[in-house]
């Protein structure tokens, strides 16, 4: 359970100060001391977390099953050919800037929620897409022999043997994608979506630091919020395979 | 297990993967508009499919090249990629002249307004040629050398193309062509604030990766410090950093002299290097304590001294892996500087947000297009210099 | 019982096994020996169909396996390689109850079965039960895999060098627990290897393998005795031959027994009747002794071996 504190006491202050940020206006009105509107009101941080995050979820859930289907696709017989060209698409494309492919969105589709979550999806996907390959790549050829070997179905191999083992690379490729999305949907503030990005975009364009800093705050916490719960995620894969976990430096 | 040696059948297997590529090439430049005309900068403008953009002779020479790359791919012929790179190579090169067609047929002559832009159609073409060259690449395990040819005789050929008479009308050329001086400007600015942070963060990394090799109880509190700050969103952290920069300013009026406030390039600076910091002291530090031991005491044992054994084999060693570390930086740097666009710092982040507020598509794209362009030739000039680096050649 | 029929394998223009003909019976252990890249593992691994054989015929108990469905046919042979190929992810116990649970065995038939196996393999169930594959020594991880593979209690066994990654004691020691094992099980073993010496010892009948074709296919003794190349005599060591043949002999049937057992202290170092005649001989040699006592399993001297026997009729 101890795992799992972190998250929560982090959730509980990030939905806290959502709803109530007006508790602190006092210390805005003394970065802030030459102006009357301390506190964002343009809409209800609830609602802007809300729409944050939907965005995150949505384009995560969408990208990991897209990813993993496709990273499924390019190791099975049938899609082997596919395989280098795959791989190759995931490191290349993360060498695009996540601010520049948010960018291209809009000349393609406009403004507004629709771009931001296709740029999020596609880019958010690229590194699960690549945490799939190296984690199924990476299982050693002999268990997959045994597995076969032994009368297991290709299917079976997949879900009861492939998948498991190359379940943690995969996570770990889920939370570089949520981080990188949680950053980048806040940018899409400025292609018109609404995300906890708007208060610092109207706080730098207004010279409002309360602003900015209101959004800064919550958009941090949302991000610290999601990276301690895949921290809780992936200790507990670890409790559950059973295996002592190595010393490895993130 | 017995292996057998695949590479012993002369008789290759057809390419199931540039066929997919060069059909859904086909179908989408059929479908999509290869160009729009505009009347002017902000007026929307109006789509042309393939046949209407470049008439009946380029919709069949289009549709023939990508029909040819097909047909090839699937012939057993050994020398069938080397076909294909020529084939796929010289598309993408000549493929601005589409454009330029597109452009003549088009523009009304006597509106200096008007102007011609790239339509979705030949984005995807674009897209999935480029593909297809990756695939050809790598099916015929290219040197660098073949490669880094390819590379520079496409670049060069769009770029004296682009700078040509016959693609003045382009947006994105009218767009550059309104505000050289500030392009140029704002490629200074990138490359400053990029370059910048990744070189103070390399000084900072080494100085860090030294001390935790020193002090292993210091690995942890560092290691966790940079990935925090990895952690936290860029926009937040440009926001965090305006406050305490401001009231450092106006505490010490020197510092604003140096142009120091809570917005501009010093908080970019900061925040960039901050961010620098992860990747650079993770790799360094890993590379420098993953040089095998028994290396070490091989040149322990014939004499070497911990300085000449630091020098002479640890840092040979793990230069590779310490450039893989910048590599990475300065990709992420780049990406990271348009951000600070937001808060003033310039950089080609500038007109992606000045495009974005004024709905001018054109002025978006010429500052995305250029910061793709300046992170995929850092990922490839630092790939490169890994590549030389690498002690012991990699084998094929 | 295996046969294999005409059968050929290709790789694009590369022949791998070339029309091999092969029958082994229900019950033996036949050992495929031979250089790398022979074919030796191509042709097991087209027992159990993790290869299509590109001509010819190979029947299981008379039926074609092309007939059978893959899974099925698999899950009656019991299959060891030499990477052990244990899940990393599944405890001992569950990795040996794995052909049992794909078949659906009751729970507790399961958890008996895998105590009784790990019992079999000299392994402790209390121990070793919820350890996971990377915390074991490697003879440990691969007594585990010859435990799944034997789990079901299938009719086939099929070995790809699994002893092959092993230091020459662990290997020793299970090649030794593998005959054990047979005598009590029984059951129909192909079993791949490069050693020679393995061979010699675990098999019921040979089949050396050269460039895709089985160059001899007989009992040790008589590729010992009759090698059908050069190629074969050149692998069971030309001029080691004579040693060989020794090592395969017991010494209970060159010794001359006594009338009556006689009961006296064997101590630990004692010559027994399942030894053999050569290790016989290198005891005489080492110690100047002209003739050996002869124990049984219950420490009873049975018998006496001279050392002018063997020179007569040691071969």
């Amino acid at each position: 359970m101890r795992v799992w504190l972190p998250t929560v006491l982090l959730a509980a202050l990030l939905g806290g100060l959502s709803v109530g940020m007006s508790v602190l206006e006092p210390l805005f009105a003394w970065v802030q001391p030459d102006t009357s509107r301390v506190i964002y009101e343009r809409e209800s941080f609830a609602f802007l977390l809300y729409n944050h995050l939907m965005l995150v979820v949505v384009s995560a859930v969408i990208g990991t099953i897209a990813a993993v289907a496709g990273g499924i696709f390019a190791t099975r017989p049938a899609g082997r050919d596919f395989l280098p060209l795959v791989s190759q698409i995931a490191s290349i494309g993360q060498t695009f800037p996540p601010v520049a492919v948010l960018a291209l969105a809009v000349p393609v589709l406009g403004f507004g929620e629709a771009p931001i979550l296709l740029a999020l999806i596609l880019y958010g996907l690229l590194p699960i897409l690549r945490n799939t390959l190296a984690g199924l790549e990476g299982i050693d050829p002999a268990v997959r022999e045994a597995a076969l070997g032994m009368g297991m179905s290709p299917l079976q191999v997949l879900l009861r043997v492939e998948l498991p083992l190359a379940g943690k690379v995969i996570l770990a490729g889920i939370r570089t994608s949520v981080t990188i999305n949680i950053a980048t949907a806040a940018i899409g503030s400025t292609i018109g979506a609404r995300t906890l990005g708007d208060p610092v975009i109207a706080g730098l364009v207004n010279g409002n630091t309360a602003y900015v800093l209101q959004g800064a705050i919550l958009i941090g916490l949302l991000a610290l919020t999601a990276d301690s719960l895949f921290e809780a995620l992936e200790r507990n894969w670890d409790r559950h395979s059973g295996r002592v976990r190595p010393p490895v430096f993130r | 297990m017995a292996k057998i040696d695949g590479t012993a059948a002369p008789r290759p297997t057809p390419n199931r993967v540039v066929p997919v590529l060069a059909a859904v090439a086909l179908v989408l430049v059929w479908l999509l508009d290869l160009g729009t005309i505009q009347p002017n900068r902000i007026v929307p403008g109006t789509g042309h499919g393939l046949v209407s953009a470049v008439g009946w002779p380029g919709a069949g020479l289009v549709s023939l090249v990508l029909i040819a790359s097909l047909a090839v791919s699937i012939l057993p012929l050994a020398w069938r990629y080397w076909a294909l790179l020529v084939l796929a190579g010289l598309s993408l090169a000549l493929l601005p002249l589409l454009l330029e067609v597109f452009a003549a047929r088009h523009l009304p002559p006597d509106s200096p307004y008007a102007r011609s832009s790239v339509g979705a159609g030949f984005w995807c073409l674009l897209f999935l040629l480029s593909l297809m060259l990756i695939e050809i690449l790598g099916r015929l395990k290219a040197g660098r050398g073949v490669q880094l040819l390819v590379m520079v005789v496409i670049g060069g050929s769009w770029l004296v193309l682009l700078r040509g008479a016959g693609l003045e009308s382009l947006s994105l050329v009218r767009e550059f062509n309104a505000q050289p001086d500030k392009f140029a400007q704002a490629l200074r600015a990138h490359l400053a604030l990029a370059f910048g942070a990744v070189a103070v963060s390399a000084g900072l990394a080494v100085m860090l990766a030294l001390k935790m090799m020193r002090s292993p109880a210091w690995q942890r509190p560092i290691l966790g410090a940079v990935s925090f700050m990895q952690t936290i969103p860029s926009l937040a952290v440009f926001g965090l950093l305006i406050a305490p920069l401001s009231a450092l300013s106006s505490a010490f009026p020197v510092l604003q002299e140096l142009g120091v406030r809570g917005i501009g390039w010093a908080p970019a600076l900061l925040a960039l290097i901050a961010y620098s910091l992860l990747p650079m002291v993770r790799n360094t530090f890993v590379a420098l304590t993953e040089v095998p031991e028994s290396l070490a005491d091989a040149g322990r044992g014939m004499g070497m001294s911990e300085r000449q054994l630091f020098f002479q084999l640890k840092v040979p060693l793990a230069l590779p892996v310490i450039i893989e570390g910048v590599r990475i930086t300065t990709i992420q740097a780049i990406g990271l500087t348009a951000v600070a666009a937001l808060i003033g710092a310039g950089g080609f982040g500038g007109f992606i947000f000045q495009g974005l507020g004024q709905s001018a598509m054109d002025l978006v794209l010429l500052g995305a297009l250029p910061t793709i362009a300046l992170a995929l030739v850092a990922d490839a000039l630092f790939t490169l210099l890994a590549a030389s680096l690498r002690p012991v050649p990699a084998t094929a | 019982m295996i046969e294999l029929k005409q059968v050929t394998r290709r790789f694009g223009n590369v022949v791998a096994v070339d029309a091999i003909d092969l029958t082994i019976e229900t019950g033996e252990v036949c050992v495929l020996v031979g250089s790398s890249g022979c074919g030796k593992s191509t042709t097991l691994r087209m027992i159990n169909r993790l290869l299509p054989h590109s001509a010819g015929d190979i029947l299981v108990d008379g039926k074609s396996i092309t007939t059978m469905n893959p899974q099925q046919l698999r899950l009656n042979m019991g299959y060891v390689i030499q990477g052990t190929g244990l899940f990393p992810h599944w405890t001992v116990a569950r990795n040996i109850a794995m052909v049992p649970r794909l078949l659906k065995w009751p729970q507790a038939r399961i958890d008996e079965r895998v105590r009784e196996l790990m019992t079999l393999l000299d392994l402790d169930p209390a121990t070793h039960a919820d350890k996971y594959p990377q915390q074991l020594s490697g003879g440990q991880a691969q007594r585990v895999g010859v435990a799944r593979a034997l789990a079901a209690d299938p009719n086939i066994l099929l070995m790809d060098e699994p002893f092959g990654a092993l230091d020459a004691i662990t290997r020793d020691n299970l090649q030794l627990e593998m005959l054990r094992i047979q005598q009590q099980v029984r059951k129909t073993t192909v079993f791949v290897t490069h050693d020679i010496d393995e061979a010699l010892k675990l098999a019921t009948r040979i089949a050396v393998m050269d460039r895709g074709r089985i160059v001899q296919h007989d009992t040790p003794e008589n590729i010992l005795r009759r090698p059908a190349s050069e190629f074969v005599e050149n692998l069971v060591g030309r001029q080691d031959r004579g040693l060989k043949l020794m090592s395969l002999r017991p010494v209970r049937e060159l010794m001359t027994p006594h009338a009556s057992p006689k009961r006296s202290d064997p101590g630990a170092d004692a010559l027994k009747e399942d030894d053999s005649v050569r290790l016989a001989l290198s005891v005489m040699l080492w110690q100047d002794l002209k003739q050996l006592a002869v124990f049984n399993a219950r420490g009873e001297e049975t018998g006496v071996i001279t050392r002018e026997r063997i020179m007569q009729d040691g071969l």
